[in-house]
C-alpha cells in the first residue's frame, strides 16, 4: 500500500490548500492515530494532546514529506513518538526517577506499530470498498457486520428477502468487495488464474 | 505488499470488514473534528513549540497534596525557543528563553486575538487569562516564529 496513488493525490491537494483533501486524510487515518494511543493506554486528555500534536505537525510538515505515499507510516511513527513523549513528560518528575507502575508504557516494539499500520491500511481499503458497494450489498453487509450478528431470519425480515437467498447474496457481495479497486493492493497478482487452475483439477 | 485480502475466507473477510468499520466508529467525533480543525494552521509559517513541562502533571507524579494551590507552570519548547508560562491569579506571566524582545499573539479558538510585547529580557504579561483554549504565537525581533499547541488552563 506504500505506493497508493490516492494518498499521493490527497497529499498534493493538501499542499495546494484543499481542506476537503485534508478532511479525507483525517477520515482515513484518525482511526490509526486513535488505535496507537489506545495501545499505549493513554487517557482521553492525553490522547487528545497526541492527536493535536500529530495533526499540527502534519500540517506543518506535509510539504516536506519526502515520499507522500509514505504518509500512513509517517503518521504511525509520529503518533508513537508523541505517545512516548507524553509518557516521558509524566514520568520525568517522579521522585525516584522511576516510573510509577501505572505510567509505564506497555512494551511496544516497532513491530506492533507496523502491525497497526498494516491493519489500518487494510481497514482504509475495506471501508472505501464497502462505501462503493451498491445499495443492496451495502445494506446486507451492514446488517451482517453488526455485533452480535443478526440471525438470517432477522435479516430476511429487515431486508424483505427470502432466507434462502441470503447466503448466495452474501457470497456475491463479498466477491464484489474483493474485486474493488481499493482492494487491489491486498490481492496477489493473478489470483484469478490460480483459482481457475485449482478448480479445474 | 500484503496479500491478506485474497487469502481470507468469506467469513474472515466479513470479520475484517466488521473490524474496519468498528475501528472508524470507535473514534469519537470530537477527536476527528479537532483533527480537521488543525488544517486552519496550514498557511502559518511558525515552528511548533511543544509542551515539555506542566506543573500539574509533575504534582500528580509526585502525589503531593499542598494546602494552598501552587502556581501552575507550563513550558513549551521548539528548536529555537522556550516559552515559559506561569498562571497568576488573574494574569498569565511569561518569559521567552533565550531572553529577547518579541511580539506575543494570543490566538483563542473563538474570539479575537490579543497582541502583547515581550520586553528586553523576554518577559510578557497576558491579562486577563484567556477563558477558553488558546495558542501563543511568538515572533522575535530576529524574525523567529514559534507557535505553541492548544493550551487549556
Amino acid at each position: 500500500m506504500r505506493d497508493d496513488p490516492s494518498v499521493i493525490a490527497l497529499v498534493m491537494r493538501v499542499c495546494d490548500g484543499d481542506q476537503e483533501a485534508w478532511d479525507e486524510i483525517v477520515e482515513r487515518y484518525s482511526p490509526l492515530v486513535w488505535s496507537i494511543c489506545a495501545r499505549y493506554q493513554l487517557s482521553r486528555p492525553d490522547t487528545d494532546d497526541v492527536g493535536q500534536g500529530v495533526w499540527l505537525m502534519l500540517v506543518e510538515n506535509i510539504r516536506n514529506l519526502r515520499q507522500p505515499a509514505a504518509l500512513p507510516g509517517w503518521l504511525a511513527t509520529t503518533t508513537r513518538n508523541e505517545c512516548l513523549r507524553i509518557l516521558r513528560t509524566a514520568r520525568r518528575y517522579d521522585p525516584d526517577g522511576l516510573p510509577a507502575d501505572d505510567l509505564m508504557p506497555p512494551d511496544l516494539d516497532e513491530r506492533a506499530i507496523e502491525e497497526d499500520l498494516l491493519e489500518a491500511e487494510l481497514n482504509v481499503a475495506l471501508r472505501a470498498a464497502f462505501a462503493d458497494l451498491g445499495g443492496a450489498c451495502h445494506r446486507l453487509l451492514s446488517l451482517l457486520i453488526q455485533d452480535p450478528p443478526p440471525s438470517y431470519a432477522d435479516v430476511s425480515v429487515a431486508l424483505d428477502m427470502p432466507v434462502g437467498s441470503i447466503g448466495p447474496t452474501r457470497a456475491r457481495c463479498l466477491a464484489q468487495l474483493r474485486r474493488s479497486p481499493h482492494m487491489v493492493a491486498f490481492l496477489p497478482e493473478r489470483a484469478g488464474a490460480i483459482e481457475v487452475k485449482e478448480t479445474g483439477r | 505488499m500484503s496479500t491478506v485480502g485474497a487469502s481470507l475466507t468469506d467469513d474472515e473477510l466479513l470479520e475484517a470488514l466488521r473490524r474496519a468499520v468498528g475501528a472508524r466508529e470507535a473514534v469519537p467525533p470530537d477527536f476527528v473534528a479537532a483533527a480537521r480543525d488543525a488544517f486552519a494552521w496550514h498557511n502559518i509559517d511558525a515552528e511548533l513549540a511543544r509542551l515539555t513541562y506542566d506543573s500539574r502533571d509533575a504534582e500528580e507524579a509526585l502525589a503531593t497534596r499542598t494546602e494552598a494551590a501552587s502556581i501552575r507552570a507550563l513550558t513549551f519548547t521548539s528548536g529555537q525557543l522556550t516559552i515559559e508560562l506561569e498562571v497568576a491569579q488573574d494574569s498569565l506571566v511569561g518569559q521567552i528563553v533565550p531572553a529577547q524582545p518579541a511580539e506575543i499573539c494570543v490566538l483563542p479558538r473563538t474570539g479575537s486575538e490579543i497582541v502583547v510585547t515581550a520586553d528586553e529580557i523576554g518577559c510578557f504579561l497576558v491579562e486577563p487569562i484567556p477563558s477558553g483554549q488558546f495558542r501563543l504565537r511568538c515572533r522575535t525581533s530576529a524574525g523567529v516564529e514559534t507557535m505553541t499547541g492548544w493550551i487549556t488552563l
